[in-house]
Order: C-alpha cells, then sequence, then structure tokens
C-alpha cells in the first residue's frame, strides 16, 4: 500500500511541484493550505510523513509542527521543513519542535523525494 | 514638550504622512497577486502536460506492444516455415515417386531380356524339332510317330516364339508408359521444386519487409519515448524553476505589510517618536521578519546572489 504524505504550504505551485514528484514515485498526496487546514487533515487519515513549509498565514509552520507533536497519533510521524526561510534561528526553533529534516526553497524535486525515502523507511 | 508642542509635532507628521505608501502599497500587491496567480495557473497547466506525459508514456505507446510485435513475428516465421516444410514434403514424395517408377523401368529391361530368353529357347527348340523330323523321316515307318511328336514341338516351339515377341511388345508399351509418366513427372517435380523454392524466397522477403517495419515502428517508438521524457524532464525542471513565485510573494508581501503599517503609524503618530525614531523601528522590523537569505542581502546593501537549490539538512 502507498505511503500517505501531506504537503502543507500555503503555495499552490510549491505544493503541485511537490506533489508531482511525490506521485510520480509512487506516495499518495494529500495538500492543505496552511498549518491549520493541515491539523484538519490529520484526522481520519493515516499520514506516515509530513512536508510542511514555515511561513503560512493562520498557522505558521512551526505553530503547526508543535501541534503534530502533542497529537497522539502522529507524535512519532517525521516532519521535514519545506521553506525560504533560511536563518539559523529559525532552523533552530524548527529542530526543538521536532522536524526531522529542513529543506531550503527552490529545492530539486529528487532531494526532498530522497530526504522522504530515508525518513519513511526509518 | 509641553502637550500643546507634542500636539502640533504629531498634526505635523500626520500632514507629512505620505499619501505614495498606500498607493504603492496597493500597486506591488496588485502586482504580486497577478503575477501568483498566473503562476499558479501556469504551474497547473504544466502539472497536467506532466500527468498526461506519463499518461501516454505509461500506455505503452510502442512500448509494452514490442514484445507482443516480435513474438508475432516469430509466430508468422514459424507458421509459413511449417507451410514451406509441408510443400517440401509433398516434393519429396514426388521424388519418391520417381524412383520407384525408374525401379520399375529396370525391372522392364530384365523382362525384355527374359522374353528374348523364350524366343532364343524357342529357336533352339524348333531347331532341335526340325532335326528330329529329319531323323524320324530316315527311319521310315518306325519314325513316323517320332515324325508326329517332333511336329507338336515345332509347332510348341514356335507358340513359344511367338509368345516372347508378344511379351517384348507388351514390355516395350509398358516401358515406354512408365518413361513417359518418369518425364512427366520429373517436370512437374521441377516446376513444384521451383515453385516451393519461389514461395520460401517471397516468404522471407516478406517476413523480412514486416521485421524491417515493426524495428522501424519500434525505433520510432523508442525515440518518441525518448522525446516525451526530455519533454517532461523540461517541464519539471520549469516547474521547479516557477518555485521563485514563493520568494518574490514572501518579498512583496513584506514590502507590503510594511508600507501599510508605516502609513497606519503615521496616520496614528501621537508625537512620542520623532519621524526618524519611526523609520528606525520600522527598519528594524523588517529586519526581523526576513525570510529569505536575499532580503537580508538586500537590507546589509549587498548584491543578492542567486538562490541555488540546496542540500538538505536532517536533524
Amino acid at each position: 500500500m502507498a505511503k500517505r504524505i501531506l504537503i502543507v504550504d500555503d503555495s499552490a505551485s510549491v505544493r503541485t511541484v511537490a506533489g508531482i514528484a511525490l506521485r510520480g514515485a509512487g506516495y499518495e498526496v494529500i495538500e492543505a493550505g496552511n498549518g491549520q487546514e493541515g491539523l484538519q487533515r490529520l484526522d481520519g487519515s493515516k499520514i506516515h510523513l509530513i512536508i510542511s513549509d514555515v511561513n503560512m498565514p493562520v498557522l505558521d509552520g512551526i505553530g503547526f509542527l508543535k501541534e503534530v507533536k502533542a497529537h497522539p497519533d502522529y507524535r512519532f510521524t517525521p516532519v521535514i521543513m519545506l521553506t525560504t526561510e533560511a536563518g539559523e534561528d529559525k532552523k533552530a526553533q524548527g529542530k526543538a519542535a521536532g522536524a526531522k529534516a529542513w529543506i531550503i526553497k527552490p529545492f530539486q524535486p529528487q532531494i526532498m523525494l530522497d530526504a522522504v525515502s530515508k525518513l519513511v523507511m526509518a | 514638550m509641553n502637550d500643546v508642542d507634542v500636539q502640533e509635532v504629531s498634526a505635523s507628521q500626520r500632514a507629512q504622512a505620505n499619501p505614495l505608501l498606500p498607493l504603492w502599497a496597493r500597486q506591488i500587491e496588485t502586482a504580486r497577486s497577478q503575477s501568483e496567480t498566473a503562476i499558479v495557473a501556469l504551474t497547473a497547466r504544466f502539472s497536467a502536460i506532466v500527468e498526461r506525459i506519463d499518461a501516454a508514456l505509461g500506455s505503452g505507446q510502442g512500448g509494452a506492444g514490442q514484445p507482443d510485435r516480435v513474438a508475432g513475428i516469430r509466430r508468422s516465421e514459424s507458421d509459413l516455415e511449417q507451410v514451406i516444410g509441408a510443400l517440401k514434403a509433398i516434393q519429396q514424395s514426388r521424388n519418391q515417386l520417381a524412383a520407384e517408377i525408374r525401379s520399375i523401368g529396370a525391372y522392364t529391361e530384365e523382362l525384355h531380356k527374359l522374353a528374348s530368353e523364350v524366343d532364343s529357347i524357342g529357336f533352339r527348340t524348333n531347331m532341335l524339332a526340325l532335326n528330329a523330323a529329319i531323323e524320324a523321316a530316315h527311319a521310315g515307318e518306325s519314325g513316323k510317330g517320332f515324325a508326329v511328336v517332333a511336329a507338336e514341338v515345332r509347332s510348341l516351339s514356335n507358340a513359344a516364339r511367338e509368345t516372347g515377341k508378344h511379351i517384348t511388345r507388351k514390355v516395350s508399351v509398358i516401358n515406354d508408359a512408365l518413361v513417359r509418366i518418369g518425364t512427366t513427372n520429373e517436370q512437374v517435380a521441377s516446376r513444384d521444386e521451383a515453385a516451393v523454392n519461389a514461395a520460401d524466397e517471397q516468404i522471407r522477403g516478406v517476413l523480412a519487409r514486416f521485421a524491417a517495419s515493426t524495428r522501424e515502428l519500434s525505433e520510432a517508438a523508442d525515440r518518441a519515448r525518448t522525446e516525451s521524457r526530455a519533454i517532461k524532464d523540461e517541464v519539471c525542471e520549469s516547474l521547479v524553476q516557477l518555485q521563485f513565485q514563493d520568494r518574490t510573494s514572501q518579498i512583496l508581501a513584506q514590502v507590503i505589510g510594511s508600507m501599510q503599517k508605516l502609513h497606519a503609524d503615521q496616520l496614528s503618530a501621537d508625537g512620542s517618536q520623532s519621524a526618524a525614531e519611526l523609520a528606525e523601528r520600522h527598519v528594524e522590523a523588517m529586519l526581523n521578519t526576513y525570510t529569505t537569505t536575499e532580503q537580508r542581502q538586500n537590507h546589509d546593501g549587498v548584491q543578492s546572489a542567486d538562490i541555488a537549490p540546496q542540500e538538505v539538512t536532517f536533524f
């Protein structure tokens, strides 16, 4: 059965690029436009990995990540932050909140796929 | 400053509130929004192209069908080989028949010799009977009975000679017929051999042309597949490049937000901060809300470099 991945990003073009790459690699993809929508997608879905932007309206990526790690069903689900944020302080916030990897946009789909594959298998 | 002075300063600052700020902000927001809408639409189009190429590549156009065509050619080749084999078997049977006819011809030679032998025996018997008749005549009365026997023997020997000649004629007729059958059979066999060889050649020619056409089709399909993959890679690469929209949108959104906030602060100025202090506070706010490397580079007056895709940082 295909592993299910949730992409949370307010940029439709980024969701599309990531979605094409992931679907092409055999993953099932669910999309959300911000952290709040992302949390709604968690319930009722068995999600194996989450890819999240950091700067988003309504609920940002770090806030979303903290909620995910507080969720009883998703405490151990790996989260990759996919963001334009290159600052070390933001990376440190992400790490502290429980992110497993940090990818800076623009990203090469293959690099993202390698990271997803590594974390999904872990 | 006393209250009057503060009121005068704040009134002065409000009066100086740059009316261009909200105007610029709206214009930039319009450009940002239009750009985002267009890029999202473009991304969706590219995405649809990628999906269509994937569907075309996955449907096995010229790909999955290739082994079927090769197997089809092999089956046709095998079937036609069997047809040629059957024709050659018929030809072989005809050659066997010709050999049988030739061996019967050899028997007729033998029959000829036997018929000559009968004739020869008849001749010698006739001569013997003639001599016996002469001897019987010499014997006079006592040889009369023997003369009758000698006459009968002569008559029988003549009959034997006639039979021998008759056999020779009939054997000649049979032999002539066998020669004609053999000749006709060989002519037919020769024509059959030519026809089988021609059929063999034509069938091999047809199969070779069929194989060549299939190879050309297969090569064309391979080229189409390679081209499709190259186009897909190009489109995917274009999609990667379109990610700039996310960065520009964030940069512009921050500028718009900063302009709107500065304008709002200018309008609500109470005189507690000078224009310079207000500007400094907004510069500080901008610095704290940058998200991209190029924003920080621009802030520091450094020429912002192209942003290349980077490696993953694992925690």
